[in-house]
Order: structure tokens, then C-alpha cells, then sequence
């Protein structure tokens, strides 16, 4: 028996730790001490208590260097995990700095607790090889996420879009874990490594087929990849949007990595070949199925959206597309190297980028609205706030020198040099290239109704407050020095991946 | 006869789509749970058979956390219900269409 | 007499199931949750037949006791009638039901043509102690996340079930 003691996970989980008792510290500092105090207050002080938290547990993953397996893949903690780590809290402090000046809600201690569960979830799921501990983090997140969408009481459209987004969770965690049962039953292990272990030679065992695909349908509802996307344009839609932030970048960059991980180890010798006029059943053709769809139905129903909230989730749903690309380059066992620095660098940016883009979609609705309309003549209205939309529409777009365009170059170089030798992948690069051209058009879209149009008789200047101000400059600037210096992302990105012995 | 793995297995796949069919074609929102509880319950059965055949407890322990979660998911959920129903005075799922495409 | 027992807890889960999903007589919730208790239970009694007695129990106290008490509590709660028939989509129910079984169909064709499992002798006791002993060793960080998921769940149901004073 592999065992291990609290003392052990209190060392390699400090910034967990860290956080889940920020968490309580949060709900007790607001519901205790500052009860009858006015709510603006109440908003600073927690979001306080939780930027604390979250810059604790960042200096800790990047001052303490931990390698450690325990109990076989149960906790994974190595120079990759902890880099993920990072990345998932500065998604939260960025959110939590966006949420300052919300009013969707007096219940301040329960949000930012649920915000840092949500985060909590998210680290356990980075660093876990296991079954099991997948599906418990998986669900925490998940959880903390449905009840953060209808977190607004005040809102119908906060209730039906956590209901619906809990629906189709709920019947994609079943799926999953019927899956991980077939699976666990075939391999006869939970570790991810011995899955792949075991399963060699079963490759064509029909139930292992069956199997494969009930997990690809609940990790691709995770990352809202088509057809199990239905649940992402409501829930984007109708969840307060700091929370709708955290759901589109947060969770997307935590499941990306986890299916990457699941995939790549567990899978590994299955992967089957989806190459043009060379297919062979495995994950690759699976996959490759699904980022066509996503990228197809995620650029056109976007052109089509007149609500921004909407059409950045269209848009998510289109990178999920282009992320898939990065999975399918992990395919080649001696290019997973290469693959995962494109994928790591892709979504963090990509992360970045929208939690941007929903501080300025927060900012416009308290015009009015969320629809291109309520864009009309932004730029005369709030200049620097559109001058950082403009920024962040460009780089989802993948205009260079934005990170956008390196990332998509990265992942998309990825993927066609997968299968070197024969052309392979190439059919879904050039593809994916020609969808990112389709976006451009309802990304410009909107940066016209920015720019050019004239704003409405009625339009008022948006109030924006110094925090937002500061949030959506240092995202912007981000945006444009990752751009300008991928190195500086990639760099540690390609030690880690090398430290971790990926 | 002999009941060996498969013939549970076909009991878990039968509750599984049984599961399934409940929500796809109900529209009561609790039935439409208690489906949901239908096909986690199918992942049980098959993880405890998995589990004697495979000669481990990994399997066990699994059926162990599921039923915790799914408690847990089940109270989230119905709370979601509630808060919905004080809202709107619906329990179904064809009146979920405050969002249009 | 252990097939037996297994037939009839097999076909007991089986038809229960379907009295949930498809009650020709009803389509109350509280008849579907009746028929849920019942699944559960027939479920326990498969779980005895594979000798995972621990689990039996569990099954039937945490679902049967407290998961359906809470689907009863909201049903009676809410006050739900009988789900309407309000314009039955026949061809939406056929087209669901045409690909539920399809998808079962296959699946139980993929369990035939497996290779796992085959000629292997059940062996494995799954006594309490083993049990506990594994997860309170080599499962003890997923069990700590459990905790934490609590927490999550209990904030979130009072958060959302509480009518605000205002």
C-alpha cells in the first residue's frame, strides 16, 4: 500500500491549502464581522481577503519547488503543475479584481468563497493522474461553477442558465464516469499511465471504442467543444459576468489540460490515425471530428449574435476548436513535447484574453445592455476601455503581434508537424486557418460599432472605476508583450514541460 | 448457468440507456433528475462488478465517492429548482426559454 | 440459487428503472420516486450478489434514505402535479427512444464481443476493513476534496434555497 499522511499533502498543498482557507476566511469576515456594513465596503474587504490569498498561494508555487507522485498519480505536483497553478490563480485574482463593483449580489462572503472552491477544483484537477481524484475535482469545479452562474437571485436568466448549464453537466458527469467504469474495468487500474499500460493490444476491443467516446463527450462538454457546446451560450449569457469570466477562462484552461493529460497518457497506443484517407479508429479521429465542428459552428453562429456575451461563448466555442488541434499534435508520443508548450501557451493567453474582453463586456452593460448596440461609439465614451477592447478582439482574432496570432501560430505549426512525413493533420490546419479568417469578420464587427459607429442620442459614459481601469490595462499589456515576447511565456513553459519529464 | 461480468454489465448498460431516455423524453425537471440518478447509479453497478472480477477494491472505493457526489449534485440541483421556481412558478424544461439562440 | 437471486434482482432494477422513466399509469413525480427507491434497493441486492456488502448498505441508507427524502421534501415542497401532457411531441419521444435504444443495442454488442472478464473466477471479498483501509490511505486526498465539495454544496444550496429578506 502506497500511503501517505496529512503532513505529506499539507507540504506538496500549500496553495491549496492556502486557499481553501482563505475560502472560510472570506465567508467568516463578511458574515461575521461585516454583516450591517454598506455593501461596497463588503465587496472590497472580501475581494481583499481573497487577492491576499490568492498572491499567498502564488508566491508559494513559485518559490517552492516540489516534485513529488504520490500514491500512483493521486497527486502529481511538478514544475508543470505548479506553472498551470499559476496561471489558474491569476485568472482568479484578475477576476476577483473585475467583481469589485458588482451588484448582482448582496451574498459577498458566499461568492468569493465559491470563486476560490471553483479555483481550489481547478489545482486539484491539474495535478492529479488518477481516475477517481479527476472526477471528484471535476465535480467540485463543476459545482462551484453552477451555483457561481445562478448566483444572480435576482435574475431569471441567472436561474435558467445555471439550470440548463447543471442539465447538461449533470448528464456529462454521467457519461464520464460511465465511461472511466468501462475503462477502469478493461485496464483494471485507475492511474492514467497504467491505463495506457494495460490497454496495449486491446485496441480494438469494441466496449474500450464505447468507452473512449463517453469520455471524449464529457470532456468535451467541458470545453464546450461541438455538439456537447449547447450549455455554454446561455450559461455565458445568463451568468453574472465576472463568474462567466472565470467559467471561459479558469475552467477551460484547467479541463483542457486535464483532457490533454487524460488523452495523451491514458490513451496513449489507441490513438488511431486521422489523417486524410488514413483513418483508423482511435482518439485522434475522434478528436479531429470534433474540432471541425467546433471551429465550423463556432465562427458562423457567432457572425450571427447580436448579444456580445453570446458571442464571445460562440467564440469559445470556435477556440476550443483550435485548441483541439493542440491535443491532436500530443498524438505522436515524441512530439507531446512540442504539442503541450503550444496547447499551455494557447490557453493561457486565450484565458487572458477573456477575462478582458468580459471586463469590458461588464462595463458596457452598465449602459444598458450586452448587445452590439450598446457598443455603439464606445471609444468616444471610455477611450482607454476601448483602446483594451480593441486589443483583446484583435488577439482573439489572431492579428500579429498579439498573443493570439503566436499562439494559434504555435498550435497550429504543432499539429501539422504531428505526423511528420506524410501530410497528416494538415487538412485540419488549413482548415483552422481558414476559420480564423471567418472570425475576424464578427470580431471587427464589434470593434466597428466601437469605433466608427456614432454613439446612440441617449448613450451615457460608462462609470469605470480605478481597479477596472488597472485590471484591463495589465491585461492588455499582457496581451501585447506575450505577443511581442512569446519567449517570455514559452520559455518556462518548454523547462517545466522538460522538468516534469512530460 | 453462470453469472459472469457481462450479464451485469448488460444490466448497467440496460439502466444506463433506461437513464438516458428518461432525459431525453421527460419533462418534469425532477424526473428528469431522477433519470440522471438512473445512469450514475448504472456506473456503480458496473464498478462493482468490475471491481470483483478485477480482484481490486479501487472500484468499490469509487461507488463509494460517486454516492457522495451525487448526493451533493442532487441538493445543488434541486436548490437551482427552488430558486427557480420562486422566480417562475415552472418546473419544466419547455419553459426554459428566457434565451434565444 | 445465486443465478436465481441474480435474475430476479437484475429484472427487478430493470423494470423499476423503466417504471421511473416511462410510467404507462403516471406521471407523477412521486410515483417515479417510488419506483427510484425500489431500483435502488433491487441495485443493493446486486451489489450483495458481487459481495460488496459495505456498499449494499450505503446504497440504501444515503439513497434510499437521504437523497429520495430530499426528492420528496422539493416534490412536496413545490406542490408538483402531474406533469402535463401539453402537446405531446410524439416524434420527439419515438426519435428519443428510437436512439436510446440503439445506443443500448450497441452497447450490450460491445459487452458481448469484450474480452474482459472472460473465464475469470470471481475471488474478490469486499470486506469493510480492506475497504477503509484503502481509503483513508492511498484515497485520502480525493476524500479531502469530498469534504471540500460539501462545503461547496452546503454554501450553495443555502445560498440559492434562501429567500432574500429584501
Amino acid at each position: 500500500m502506497n500511503a501517505f499522511s496529512y503532513l505529506d499533502l499539507l507540504n506538496l498543498l500549500g496553495p491549496e491549502t492556502i486557499l481553501v482557507l482563505t475560502s472560510l476566511a472570506a465567508l467568516f469576515v463578511d458574515l461575521g464581522a461585516l454583516r450591517d456594513q454598506p455593501l461596497p465596503r463588503r465587496w472590497l474587504a472580501g475581494g481583499g481577503v481573497t487577492a491576499l490569498g490568492g498572491l499567498l498561494a502564488i508566491l508559494w508555487l513559485t518559490n517552492v519547488t516540489a516534485q513529488a507522485n504520490l500514491a500512483h498519480g493521486i497527486l502529481v505536483v511538478d514544475p508543470l503543475t505548479q506553472l498551470v497553478k499559476v496561471v489558474l490563480v491569476a485568472m482568479l485574482l484578475f477576476t476577483v479584481a473585475l467583481s469589485l463593483r458588482a451588484e448582482f449580489t448582496e451574498h459577498v462572503g458566499e461568492y468569493f468563497c465559491l470563486l476560490l472552491l471553483a479555483t481550489v477544483g481547478m489545482m486539484f484537477l491539474v495535478s492529479s493522474e488518477d481516475v477517481l481524484t479527476i472526477f471528484v475535482a471535476l465535480e467540485l469545479t463543476s459545482l462551484s461553477l453552477y451555483i457561481l452562474t445562478a448566483f444572480n437571485k435576482r435574475s431569471l436568466v441567472s436561474a435558467e442558465a445555471g439550470l440548463k448549464y447543471f442539465l447538461f453537466g449533470g448528464v456529462a458527469a454521467a457519461f464520464t464516469l460511465f465511461g472511466l467504469s468501462l475503462i477502469y474495468g478493461l485496464a483494471g487500474s485507475t492511474n492514467l499511465r497504467e491505463i495506457a499500460t494495460n490497454l496495449a493490444g486491446k485496441g480494438t476491443d469494441p466496449l474500450l471504442m464505447v468507452a473512449l467516446i463517453m469520455v471524449v463527450m464529457g470532456f468535451g462538454f467541458k470545453i464546450a467543444a461541438v455538439p456537447f457546446h449547447l450549455w455554454a451560450p446561455d450559461a455565458y449569457q445568463g451568468a453574472p459576468t465576472p463568474a462567466a469570466a472565470l467559467i471561459a477562462s479558469g475552467s477551460k484552461v484547467a479541463s483542457f489540460f486535464v483532457f490533454a493529460k487524460v488523452m495523451a497518457l491514458g490513451f496513449a497506443g489507441i490513438e488511431g490515425n486521422g489523417a486524410w484517407r488514413q483513418f483508423a479508429p482511435g482518439w485522434v479521429p475522434v478528436l479531429a471530428t470534433l474540432a471541425v465542428a467546433s471551429m465550423l459552428l463556432g465562427n458562423l453562429a457567432a457572425i450571427a449574435q447580436s448579444s456580445v456575451k453570446r458571442l464571445l461563448a460562440y467564440s469559445a466555442i470556435a477556440h476550443a476548436g483550435y485548441m483541439l488541434l493542440g491535443l491532436l499534435a500530443m498524438s505522436n508520443p515524441h512530439r507531446r513535447a512540442d504539442g503541450m508548450a503550444a496547447l499551455v501557451y494557447y490557453i493561457t493567453t486565450y484565458g487572458l484574453t477573456t477575462i478582458g474582453a468580459f471586463g469590458v463586456v461588464q462595463i458596457v452593460e452598465r449602459t444598458g445592455g450586452d448587445s452590439l448596440e450598446n457598443f455603439a461609439g464606445f471609444s468616444r465614451r471610455a477611450p482607454l476601455v476601448a483602446v483594451c477592447l480593441m486589443v483583446f478582439m484583435l488577439s482573439l482574432a489572431g492579428i500579429p503581434p498579439l498573443a493570439g496570432f503566436f499562439g494559434k501560430f504555435y498550435l497550429f505549426t504543432a499539429a501539422a508537424g504531428a505526423e511528420p512525413g506524410n501530410l497528416g493533420l494538415l487538412w485540419l490546419v488549413i482548415f483552422a486557418i481558414a476559420m480564423s479568417a471567418v472570425s475576424l469578420y464578427y470580431y471587427l464587427q464589434v470593434l466597428k460599432r466601437a469605433f466608427v459607429a456614432a454613439p446612440a442620442e441617449a448613450a451615457i459614459a460608462p462609470v469605470v472605476s480605478f481597479m477596472e481601469r488597472l485590471t484591463l490595462a495589465l491585461l492588455a499589456l499582457a496581451v501585447v508583450v506575450l505577443g511581442a515576447l512569446p519567449a517570455w511565456l514559452l520559455g518556462p513553459i518548454a523547462d517545466a514541460i522538460k522538468a516534469a519529464g512530460f | 448457468m453462470n453469472v459472469g461480468l457481462e450479464h451485469y454489465l448488460v444490466v448497467s448498460a440496460l439502466l444506463f440507456a433506461l437513464g438516458l431516455l428518461g432525459v431525453i423524453v421527460r419533462r418534469n425537471l425532477l424526473v428528469i433528475y431522477m433519470s440522471l440518478e438512473l445512469m450514475l447509479n448504472a456506473a456503480n453497478l458496473a464498478l462493482v462488478a468490475f471491481s470483483r472480477f478485477n480482484h481490486n477494491l479501487d472500484g468499490q472505493v469509487m461507488v463509494f465517492f460517486i454516492i457522495t457526489v451525487a448526493a451533493a449534485e442532487v441538493a445543488v440541483g434541486l436548490a437551482l429548482i427552488v430558486a427557480l421556481y420562486r422566480k417562475r412558478e415552472t418546473a419544466h424544461v419547455e419553459d426554459l426559454t428566457t434565451m434565444k439562440f | 440459487m445465486q443465478t436465481v437471486f441474480f435474475y430476479v434482482f437484475a429484472a427487478l432494477t430493470v423494470l423499476c428503472a423503466l417504471m421511473v422513466v416511462a410510467n404507462p399509469f403516471s406521471r407523477n413525480p412521486v410515483t417515479s420516486a417510488m419506483f427510484l427507491v425500489l431500483t435502488i434497493v433491487s441495485l443493493a441486492g446486486l451489489f450483495v450478489q458481487l459481495h460488496a456488502f459495505f456498499l449494499a448498505a450505503v446504497q440504501v441508507l444515503v439513497y434510499a434514505g437521504a437523497v429520495m427524502v430530499l426528492f420528496l421534501f422539493v416534490i412536496m415542497l413545490l406542490d408538483l402535479k402531474e406533469e402535463e401532457r401539453r402537446k405531446v411531441r410524439k416524434f420527439a419521444v419515438i426519435a428519443g427512444g428510437l436512439a436510446v435504444a440503439i445506443i443500448a443495442v450497441l452497447f450490450c454488442t460491445a459487452i458481448g464481443q469484450t474480452t474482459a472478464g472472460i473465464g475469470v473466477q470471481p475471488i474478490l471479498e469486499g470486506g469493510t476493513a480492506a475497504l477503509g483501509e484503502l481509503l483513508f490511505k492511498h484515497y485520502l486526498l480525493p476524500f479531502e476534496i469530498l469534504s471540500v465539495l460539501l462545503l461547496v454544496a452546503m454554501v450553495g444550496v443555502i445560498l440559492l434555497s434562501k429567500k432574500d429578506l429584501k
